[in-house]
């Protein structure tokens, strides 16, 4: 076969970024024009800016965002914190049942959530005693369980690389196992630590069955809010089509603001050899 | 140097073994008190729920009451059930297709990436493909679901380039509507499973790669002999993943057509949920979760066997 040329190469390339980018200038794009400038062509580029489509958006997606921001960040920081502690006992502790223990926690990657979520969704419903099943914290939990066997898996290898000599020194100095975990084993952690962070946010923003099955209308998250808004949209034919398209914009800026800033994080999260299984 | 001064320190409280397994009873207490909180939420949130719904297809179960046990009657069922048949017939040509799609797209770009020798162009191209991870997935479905439509963007560009003939109601059509749903996402890049397949090619030892290079294996030779079965745990893992996911197909179908026209959209585990969510058939859908369960692990198993590093 013939070798293929650096200009097709990047020609292909280029296309294939420009495609993989396209819903969002498709999203930009329409967000700003008239319902009958969509119409008429949904590719042109606008003549009018319909600036009010985004303030009408706000206005509607505002309270499930920060429903989903509170959800995904209180979730994600329970995630990281007991998966660390977990990783940190497998990896420097020794005691009994500890091969049994990892192996419990293993197996979990391999149950797919599908056969979990009817009796998930009554088991939360469980909950109800506590108030919990149709409040934040009915989400909250199942995620923070959810996120504990990716996590613990990821952590573990890393911490395997750290010296163990240097942890048998600090226990010799008298240093209590909340004191190595917290002082030493933490700090030396921090990328990972945020790389299991944002790898975790990504599919916890993007869940909808879970939400869709729990949440009263005060705390729908924002999936759920999109998709009531589609059908609302649907319904009085296609006049919201502009507001439509803004929300879906606004939509992406929190995950834009977090990738913005930590995008290397999720990279090197999922580069880092760490996932070689 | 450490066992002896730990050795002298546990002599000084006078009785060496009392004082030495005191002490060791005490470190596996902390070490079962980091782990606690992992296993409460597991526990109750996971296994609980999998153990229900790995016993639940045995029994005829409201989700209020308690379940009754009815041996294999809900299996029994399924076999004859034809909306079963069609929905498994679905999910197969559903999973052949997006696990294709899993897989070619993102390897591609992985590899062309690669092959970029510029560090900052490279950095420049992993970004971009990156990006759209930004969409939320819902997103990516309700547009989608804009594109199909008679007046949407799949029928206004095949107008544009002359092919009206083309142009067809894409997800109200029980012949597309299943191939529409699966091809739902074009070009299909994943950023996740390009940026594992590039952690692989990455991951090549520099001196293979050099050596090819002076044998003159380049482009596509090079490409069969040494980087494809450099990355073969990447294709295995994401091989896994994507056998997993084609089994989970829920809300695309849910939100786009709920299962129809007709049939034509329903997966199993669209006809799980529904069984249990809309019609309360908690042990039912538990059995029909349970064979899909099996099926998968099934595939994975093969999976496992067939490819190996």
């Amino acid at each position: 076969m013939a070798r293929l040329s650096l200009v097709t190469r990047h020609t292909v390339l280029i296309v294939l970024a420009l495609l993989a980018l396209f819903p969002i200038g498709f999203l930009l794009i329409n967000s700003v024009k008239t319902e009958l400038a969509y119409s008429r062509d949904p590719l042109a580029l606008p003549e009018t800016f319909e600036w009010h489509h985004y303030s009408e958006a706000f206005d509607l997606i505002v309270r499930p965002i920060l429903n989903s921001v509170v959800i995904v960040a209180i979730s994600v920081l329970g995630i990281v914190t007991f998966a660390a502690m977990s990783a940190y006992a497998f990896t420097f502790m020794s005691f009994p049942l500890r091969r049994l223990l990892f192996a419990l926690v293993f197996v979990l990657l391999l149950i797919p959530g599908v056969l979990t979520l009817i009796p998930l969704y009554l088991q939360i419903k469980r909950l109800d005693i506590f108030g919990l099943s149709n409040s934040w914290g009915g989400l909250i939990l199942p995620y923070i369980a959810a996120g504990q066997a990716f996590s613990i898996f990821v952590l573990r290898t890393f911490f395997g690389g750290i010296s163990k000599d240097l942890i048998d020194a600090a226990r010799v100095d008298g240093a209590s196992e909340w004191h190595i975990f917290g002082k030493i084993v933490v700090p030396l952690s921090v990328p990972v630590l945020v790389s299991v962070i944002v790898v975790n946010i990504v599919p916890l923003w993007n869940d909808y069955l879970l939400p869709s099955l729990l949440l009263s209308e005060k705390y729908r998250t924002l999936t759920i809010a999109l998709v009531s808004l589609q059908g609302n949209a649907l319904s009085h034919s296609s006049s919201q089509f502009g507001t439509l398209m803004a929300a879906y914009v606004i939509a992406c800026v929190p995950l834009a603001i977090v990738f913005a800033f930590l995008m290397r994080y999720y990279v090197q999260g999922l580069t880092s050899g760490a996932l070689k299984l | 140097m450490a066992t002896t001064g730990a050795t002298i320190k546990e002599a000084g409280h006078g009785g060496i073994l009392s004082a030495r397994s005191r002490d060791r009873l005490r470190r596996y207490l902390a070490a079962y008190v980091f782990l606690v909180p992992t296993f409460v939420f597991i526990g109750y949130f996971l296994y609980y729920p999998a153990y229900r719904a790995l016993t639940g297809g045995f029994t005829f179960w409201d989700g209020f009451n308690a379940p009754e046990y009815i041996g294999l009657d809900n299996f029994r069922r399924a076999a004859e059930d034809q909306i079963l048949r069609i929905a498994t017939k679905n999910n197969l040509i559903w999973a052949a297709i997006e696990i294709t799609l899993a897989i070619i797209p993102s390897f591609t770009v992985a590899a062309l990436i690669f092959h970029v020798k510029r560090d900052g162009l490279r950095y420049l191209y992993r970004t971009l493909f990156v990006v759209p991870i930004i969409i939320p997935a819902i997103v990516t479905i309700l547009l989608w679901r804009y594109y199909y439509q008679g007046d949407g963007l799949i029928n206004v560009l095949l107008e544009r380039v002359g092919l009206d003939r083309l142009t067809h109601f894409w997800i109200a059509d029980p012949g597309t509507a299943l191939y529409a749903l699966a091809l739902m996402g074009f070009p299909w890049v994943n950023a996740f499973n390009m940026l594992i397949f590039f952690a692989g090619l990455q991951n090549i030892p520099t001196e293979i790669m050099e050596a090819a290079e002076l044998d003159g294996a380049t482009g596509m030779r090079r490409l069969w002999t040494i980087e494809i079965p450099m990355v073969l745990a990447q294709f295995k893992l994401l091989l896994i993943l994507a056998i997993i996911t084609s089994g989970q197909n829920i809300v695309t179908p849910l939100v786009m057509t709920q299962g129809g026209p007709g049939y034509s959209t329903y997966t199993v585990s669209y006809y799980m949920y529904e069984t249990a969510v809309e019609y309360g058939e908690f042990g039912y859908s538990m059995a029909i979760a349970l064979l899909l369960f099996v099926f998968i692990l099934v595939l994975t198993a093969i999976n496992q066997r067939f490819i190996r590093d």
